[in-house]
């Protein structure tokens, strides 16, 4: 008994000190998001991929043929994709029906812990989510820190780039969308 | 006479104008509920942040991962801190983790361990994840940022200077952080360790 309460306490102090710090590391790493996407020097035409969504189907890049493609590469761990992926969904909302498409490539985690995280969200994203489980297509752009998101245009060019956190639904990421789009 | 004064003159004046190693004002936080500390500085279009991580955190992090214990008592007898780089500047904006170093206060400098390394060892245990640490070289545009972890090989109770630098058009920059300290083992919560 008085070692089950000594695990108890335990694992409370090892709890508390874990989601202080957790809580305070978020804290710290909340430098403002912008929404800034900068034009790449020499744009790249997309890699094509296959990867499987929160419902196990197969999804190929060249399923979006034609569309502007907002790509992003995020993990739930990471502080700054997690404060983006609203406005991601306001921005997939915002251009329904029109050649756009905002795909979002997990790295490394498992579809139940994602489904869990998605339903804890304020906006729980309708955008599509896929699957990295190896980091491979992240290895074939050039992706060296989360969140990296690309900007696609309808030829399938790279053309955009944002490292770090950003408001995409800002109205200036907006109008370049929409510029890409009429394009 | 005049050339033995003008001639050093001028190589101070140059040497002034044209160092780019200077100290930046370094701001430290302290957080009221836990005691960790932050040290931020900005310098010539570049802002970094180094928050202290305890290794209980540390362990957190990697062992939802599923990496192994003595991979995480590994990590942990290196110092942890969260790290967020960001440009300032207008234009873009190199820098590589290689170049860093932190000196303790026998005057011994070493290099800071950059990602590539630890994947490298990771891979070796069959590890794969490859996340998390700040990426060992980067290219940012403006309005550009990261953020990860950087470990410095130290004893928990030593004090370090941390020297870290950066590159805008082929110039390139160098700051020093002084007297930077580990995260204790553990948190005081409550003034009970």
């Amino acid at each position: 008994m008085k070692y089950l309460r000594n695990y108890i306490k335990t694992t409370l102090i090892v709890l508390t000190v874990i989601s202080t710090t957790a809580v305070y590391v978020a804290e710290r790493s909340a430098p403002k998001l912008g929404y800034r996407l900068s034009p790449i020097a020499k744009p790249f035409k997309a890699t094509d991929f296959s990867l499987y969504d929160m419902d196990e189907d197969e999804i190929n890049f060249t399923d979006f043929k034609g569309k502007v493609v907002l790509l992003n590469f995020w993990a739930s761990w990471c502080p700054p994709c997690r404060r983006e992926m609203p406005s991601m969904e306001h921005l997939h909302q915002n251009f329904k029906g029109q050649n756009f498409a905002v795909i979002a490539i997990n790295q490394m985690e498992e579809e139940d812990d994602i489904f869990a995280y998605t339903g804890e969200l304020e906006v729980e994203p309708t955008f599509t989510i896929l699957f990295d489980k190896d980091s491979s297509v992240s290895d074939q752009y050039p992706v060296v820190g989360l969140p990296t998101t690309f900007l696609i245009d309808k030829k399938g060019v790279v053309r955009y780039r944002a490292v770090g956190g950003r408001e995409f639904d800002h109205p200036e990421v907006m109008k370049l969308i929409q510029k890409l789009i009429d394009e | 006479m005049q050339t033995k004064i003008i001639k050093p003159a001028i190589v101070t004046i140059l040497t002034l104008v044209f160092s780019t190693t200077y100290f930046a004002e370094t701001t430290i936080h302290k957080n009221e509920q836990t005691g960790l500390l932050t040290w931020s500085a900005e310098q010539d279009g570049f802002k970094i942040e180094l928050i202290q991580l305890i290794p209980d955190f540390v362990s957190a992090v990697y062992s939802k991962h599923k990496f192994p214990q003595k991979e995480l008592d590994r990590i942990n007898t290196y110092c942890l801190f969260g790290t967020i780089v960001e440009s300032k500047s207008d234009k873009n904006l190199y820098y590589q983790v290689s170049d860093w170093h932190y000196t303790d206060m026998k005057g011994v400098s070493l290099p800071v361990k950059n990602k590539k390394q630890w994947i490298t060892e990771w891979r070796a245990q069959g590890i794969k994840f490859n996340w998390t640490l700040l990426p060992a070289t980067s290219e940012f545009a403006p309005g550009d940022w990261q953020q990860g972890f950087t470990t410095i090989k130290i004893s928990r109770d030593k004090i370090f200077d941390f020297t870290y630098s950066w590159s805008i058009e082929g110039k390139t920059y160098t700051n020093t952080i002084k007297d930077m300290s580990c995260a204790p083992e553990t948190l005081e919560l409550d003034g009970k360790k």
